[in-house]
């Protein structure tokens, strides 16, 4: 399905927006100055672009020569990092590196039964999970095993006391209330990369959102038995970690496909880092953690759902109210740290999908429902029933996507709740599709004149900006 | 990033305007004995809201790269405020005149 190429974004970087600022009568004239488009041939001709250089402040010099002097003709060659101190064998004394390294454990085991603000064992569990994948020394992989990451320290090379468990340290597990381990959660879980969090527990109803093949046992710690296709969960109290892992709406903002290299599958490697982060962070504590990876634990939508991270929209996915539809993943880990559990929301979304259909029309494999109501559905084979929603064909976006179209996110860049969040008028849109349906045809009118979610000008590409303007990670920093 | 680092210059920038402004007319208004009736403050608060609120809009729908949001919310919401001042300085004037 074949749509006209329309305005979508400018390129204009907030550099240039700045520059223009500064240049009083100020914003007249402002949207007109946008960076002129055409791509590069090729990598040479990208480097030869003035943007391909460093644009330095103006108090910072280049110089020929580095402030530390060097004497090139007598500088030495390294051996390698096995030479430094961090390998007891390139000490005269390798008595002496054990020294500092059982100081360093016993000074740390005290700070942490002494549980001394910002050295206890929560702040160790999270500097731990931080750490996991340094090196790769570790027994770090990047998918962890279903039962949690499998980490220990290599004694020679990381600290001493990395990856212990309160049972090495000497103290008993974390203790809190519910209310104070969700919170503790949350903390940890947005430095350790989650956008937001919510936490279910396992009932007979949400035990269905888990896959098929995972049983409960009688047993102290869950297994599994990849081999035989058997996942097993202690039948013991566990809750549900749903943390949702957000997507580049930057770098969707390019290309045809609204997914310029890759942001919806970086995310997903972000989440697998994420998901062994928080794997570690709750072993550090003294608890287990079942998931290891975005696929292992059963409907992640589902899950979403139930925590409160957002609603069931029209293209089947997860709608959050704060980040519209691009969310990558909730990402689903099962401890048994009892957490305080979120709520389902209830913010409009759903009633505003019926009004809106734009990710249908918008759909370039025609994939998703244009029914008006959600509908009883899930009769094709890799669906499932129970939900009165819209059902996708997904058949037809797969198809798309990976018959030579890959990395679609249209349906996900083009939902009104898609935005960045500069404008305070998307938070007054927010109040009045939840407080005002009524409103909801109107609000779909108004995205579309004010040029949301076109299609983007193939033309333009992000090889033009300065890349000092690209957000880390792609991530932009407005919703964050 | 340097945009969020160097922001607070543009709202000081803006509050003195506002201020500055605020002062210049009220000091106006007063020379001419004009003080403005229940109604002249409710749309000379309105139009100032709403022209704040045209301004964030404008200057954030830049940042988010949606340069036709930016230029339609000055139109959808300039409209309004021109309205507003009109009849504020006609009503204002008519009672000049009057005086």
């Amino acid at each position: 399905m074949t749509k006209s190429k329309k305005e979508y974004h400018s390129t204009t970087s907030r550099r240039d927006f700045m520059k223009m600022l500064g240049v009083g009568a100020g914003a007249v004239g402002l949207g007109a100055a946008g960076v002129s488009a055409g791509g590069f041939k090729d990598l040479d001709e990208m480097m030869a672009s003035p943007l391909a250089e460093r644009h330095l402040p103006f108090w910072v010099k280049e110089v020929d020569e580095p402030t530390v002097k060097i004497d090139w003709d007598n500088f030495e060659m390294f051996p390698g990092p096995e030479g430094t101190l961090f390998n007891p064998a390139s000490w005269e004394n390798p008595k002496d590196y054990f020294d500092i390294y059982n100081r360093n454990i016993a000074s740390t085991k005290k700070n942490v039964q002494d549980n001394v603000p910002g050295l206890s064992l929560k702040d160790r569990a999270l500097a731990d999970a931080n750490c996991w994948g340094w090196g790769g020394r570790s027994g770090a992989d990047l998918s962890a095993p279903w039962a949690g990451a499998d980490v220990k320290a290599n004694p020679q090379w990381e600290h001493p006391t990395m990856y212990y468990t309160p049972e090495d340290y000497g103290v008993p597990k974390h203790e809190g209330t519910p209310e104070e381990n969700s919170r503790m959660l949350r903390t940890a879980g947005r430095i350790m990369g989650a956008a937001d969090m919510g936490f279910v527990k396992l009932d007979e109803k949400t035990k269905k959102l888990l896959w098929g093949k995972i049983t409960f046992e009688n047993v102290e710690k869950g297994y599994a038995e990849p081999e035989k296709n058997k996942f097993v969960l202690p039948d013991k109290d566990l809750w549900a970690v749903c943390s949702v892992i957000p997507q580049s709406l930057w770098m969707q903002q390019y290309t045809e496909r609204m997914s310029w290299a890759s942001s919806n599958t970086m995310s997903y490697s972000r989440a697998n880092i994420y998901a062994n982060r928080l794997s570690v962070f709750l072993r550090g504590l003294g608890y287990q953690a079942y998931g290891g990876n975005t696929e292992s634990i059963g409907r992640l939508v589902g899950f979403g759902v139930m925590s409160g991270m957002g609603e069931y929209g029209r293209a089947g996915i997860l709608v959050s109210p704060q980040y519209g539809t691009n969310i990558r993943t909730v990402l689903v880990t099962i401890t048994d740290m009892p957490m305080a559990v979120t709520k389902p929301i209830d913010a409009g979304i759903a009633k505003f999908c019926q009004a809106c259909k734009k990710c249908g029309e918008m759909c370039p494999s025609g994939a998703i429902s244009m029914e008006e109501k959600p509908f009883w559905g899930g009769d094709a084979a890799w669906q499932a029933k129970g939900i009165k929603g819209w059902y996708m064909d997904s058949k037809k976006c797969y198809d798309f996507m990976l018959g030579g179209e890959p990395d679609c996110s249209r349906c996900q860049t083009v939902c009104p709740f898609t935005k960045y969040d500069e404008a305070v008028l998307h938070d007054l849109i927010r109040i009045s599709i939840a407080k005002a349906p009524a409103l909801d045809s109107a609000i779909r009118k108004m995205d579309d004149v004010f040029g949301y979610g076109k299609e983007p000008d193939t033309k333009k590409t992000p090889w033009e900006i300065d890349p000092m303007d690209i957000p880390l990670y792609g991530l932009d920093n407005s919703r964050s | 990033m340097r945009l969020v680092s160097w922001i607070w210059f543009w709202y000081v920038l803006v509050g003195f305007i506002m201020g500055g402004g605020a002062v210049l007319i009220w000091n106006v208004l007063k020379k001419a004995s004009l003080m403005p009736n229940w109604y002249e403050w409710i749309l000379l608060v309105l139009s100032f809201i709403t022209f704040m609120f045209m301004g964030q809009t404008f200057i954030a729908s830049f940042q988010e790269v949606e340069p036709r949001a930016a230029w339609l919310s000055l139109f959808f919401m300039g409209v309004p405020i021109l309205l507003m001042a009109v009849g504020l300085f006609r009503s204002l004037n008519k009672r000049y005149i009057g005086n």
